[in-house]
């Protein structure tokens, strides 16, 4: 079974292209990583894969079913949930309402409110700061509201746009932990964007590297992390390695 | 002193239309971005479907029903076959709902004519409230507008639609990311600000003639209360109304009333210029990610 396909996806702003033939999968309870440089197209590709930007061509297939083009609003109800780059947490709802949004394309409203409970088990600051404006949170309090909001709509395909960003080394320990839990106690599949490689490496079975908009590599996450340009990318070799892809594109 | 009883109940009737007027634009504005500069003429097709109604043997109070439902019926119209398209430019929205405006007065001319309409009191009764009078129908109206906006105010902040809404407002994206069908409420929040114009436009002519350019007049007042209140915040509105009334009603008491419409158009400019986001603190317009 696999929950998500993404075939020949091209995506762009206006006249910019950004992906322009990108194709993956992630099947059922598997965690994937998308990595690659700032400006490489993973939010966009997420954005398009999360309903929140039309693709300019491709297919995504969701068990099966062609869902291409369909608004964040139904991917959202059908399971495929986005915490998107910079948490957006909504700052004039409180942590609880933030919470029960998260829930809002659910219909079981009594199991909402026990998983609302649930997340504040698992999350004791959401506990402590349950009636508190979400603005008012941290930002590693903030990312673990956005995380635990996303889990509210109990999705089948969890994408995590960089949890990482700007989280001390601690609260990375934490958002990791969390990402794992994910597949565990939800049993969600993960499909997580990071700049943050150890991040991305330790916790994924399998990744993609993106450049320009583009697949450049691709493996399990043993294989991915002795490729070559993932050293070049990551390890630094910078200018000279960045010159070789774009020759080799 | 009772002269000023009577002042501020006549006031508070005046406040009623505009505050109605600008929960709709501060409602639409906060969610959409769209500035419908129409708005004015809904509430002025209100008042004439009223008056139709009314002068073709109807009940006053099933007038305004039927003006609601119908106005509420144009706004749909308006929101689906037109201001749908104009929502990633909304100064073209802004453009057309001017172009909107113009259209509806003459359709108004067209099937009556520009001669200014009344109506006979609904109630036509006196109170007497601790030795002053007042007239019923304004009493009625606003007691009929405290309803609405007490409805309005705890559906928004108590109830879950009220909150998505909110949400919607805030951060279209992210609301969609939680499943919300944003698009869908832009259609909600622009009928029931079109249903509140309907509303108004009765009220209104229950308590003065309406001509088919009233809603020029009305749509400055409405801007400036949402904007004194700041636009998307449906308490401000409520405020810069009552606030916008009582510099009305008093001036035109005690000062020059001729210069009514200035006075509270000043105030707008100075808090405006003062205050930017508004006295109560609203949007910028719908934002995304
Ligand atoms: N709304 C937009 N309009 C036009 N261009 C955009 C828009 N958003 C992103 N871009 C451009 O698209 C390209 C890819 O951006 P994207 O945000 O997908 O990269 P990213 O890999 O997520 O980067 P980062 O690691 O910094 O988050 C960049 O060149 C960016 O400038
Ligand atoms: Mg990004």
């Amino acid at each position: 079974m696999m929950p998500l396909e993404v075939e020949h996806l091209r995506t762009a702003y206006g006249p910019v292209v950004v992906n322009r033939d990108v194709s993956l999968t992630v099947h059922q309870h598997e965690i994937v990583t998308i990595l690659g440089p700032n400006g490489a197209g993973k939010s966009t590709l997420l954005r398009a894969i999360s309903g929140l930007l039309r693709p300019r061509n491709g297919v995504i297939r969701f068990d099966g079913k062609k869902v291409t083009g369909r608004p964040a609003a139904q991917m959202a109800a059908l399971g495929v949930v986005m915490v998107p780059e910079g948490r957006h947490i909504f700052p004039d709802l409180t942590v609880q309402e933030n919470l029960r949004l998260g829930a809002y394309c659910r219909k079981d409203r009594d199991a909402v409110e026990e998983d609302i409970r649930l997340m504040e088990s698992y999350f004791h600051v959401l506990a402590t700061k349950r009636g508190a404006k979400g603005s008012n949170l941290s930002g590693g309090q903030q990312q673990m509201l956005a995380i635990a909001r996303g889990l509210m709509a109990r999705p089948r395909i969890l994408l995590l746009d960089e949890p990482s960003l700007g989280l001390s080394p601690l609260l990375i320990k934490d958002v990791r932990a969390v990402i794992m839990d994910v597949r565990a106690k939800f049993s969600a599949a993960v499909l997580l964007v990071e700049q943050n490689a150890g991040l991305a490496l330790a916790v994924a079975d399998r990744g993609y590297l993106l450049q320009h908009g583009d697949i450049v590599a691709s493996g399990v996450i043993a294989e991915l992390r002795d490729n070559r340009l993932m050293h070049e990318l990551y390890l630094g070799h910078g200018r000279s390695g960045k010159a070789s892809i774009r020759g080799n594109q | 002193m009772e002269i000023f009883i009577q002042q501020l109940v006549n006031s508070l009737s005046v406040a009623s239309v505009t505050i109605l007027i600008g929960i709709g634009i501060t409602l639409i504005f906060g969610l959409a971005g769209i500035v419908n500069f129409a708005h004015g003429e809904f509430l002025m097709v209100g008042g004439m479907i009223t008056w139709f109604l009314v002068t073709s043997g109807l009940n006053f109070f099933a007038a305004l029903l039927g003006a609601m439902i119908l106005v509420g019926a144009l706004g749909f119209i308006a929101e689906r076959g037109l201001f749908r398209f104009t929502l990633e430019r909304p100064m073209n929205g802004f453009i057309m709902s001017i172009g909107m405006s113009v259209i509806l007065q003459h359709v108004v001319i067209r099937i009556f004519n520009e001669v200014q309409k009344t109506i006979p009191d609904p109630i036509g009764k006196v109170w007497v409230i601790g030795g002053v009078d007042i007239i019923a129908m304004r009493g009625v109206v606003v007691a009929l507008t405290a309803v609405v906006v007490a409805i309005t105010y705890f559906g928004i902040s108590r109830s879950r639609y009220g909150m998505a809404l909110r949400a919607s407002i805030a951060d279209q994206d992210t609301a969609a990311l939680m499943g919300i069908p944003v698009r869908r409420y832009v259609t909600g929040v622009f009928v029931y600000g079109s249903v509140l114009a309907g509303l108004g436009g009765a009220l209104m002519i229950a308590l003065f003639p309406i001509t088919p350019f009233t809603g020029s007049v009305v749509i400055i007042r409405g801007f400036a209360v949402s904007l004194i209140g700041g636009l998307g915040n449906v308490g401000g509105a409520v405020g810069g109304g009552l606030l916008l009334g009582l510099v009305d009603g008093l001036s035109a008491g005690y000062g020059f009333p001729e210069w009514t419409d200035a006075y509270s158009l000043v105030v707008m400019i100075a808090i405006l210029i003062v205050r930017p986001q508004g006295l109560f603190g609203g949007t910028l317009g719908p934002r995304s990610t």
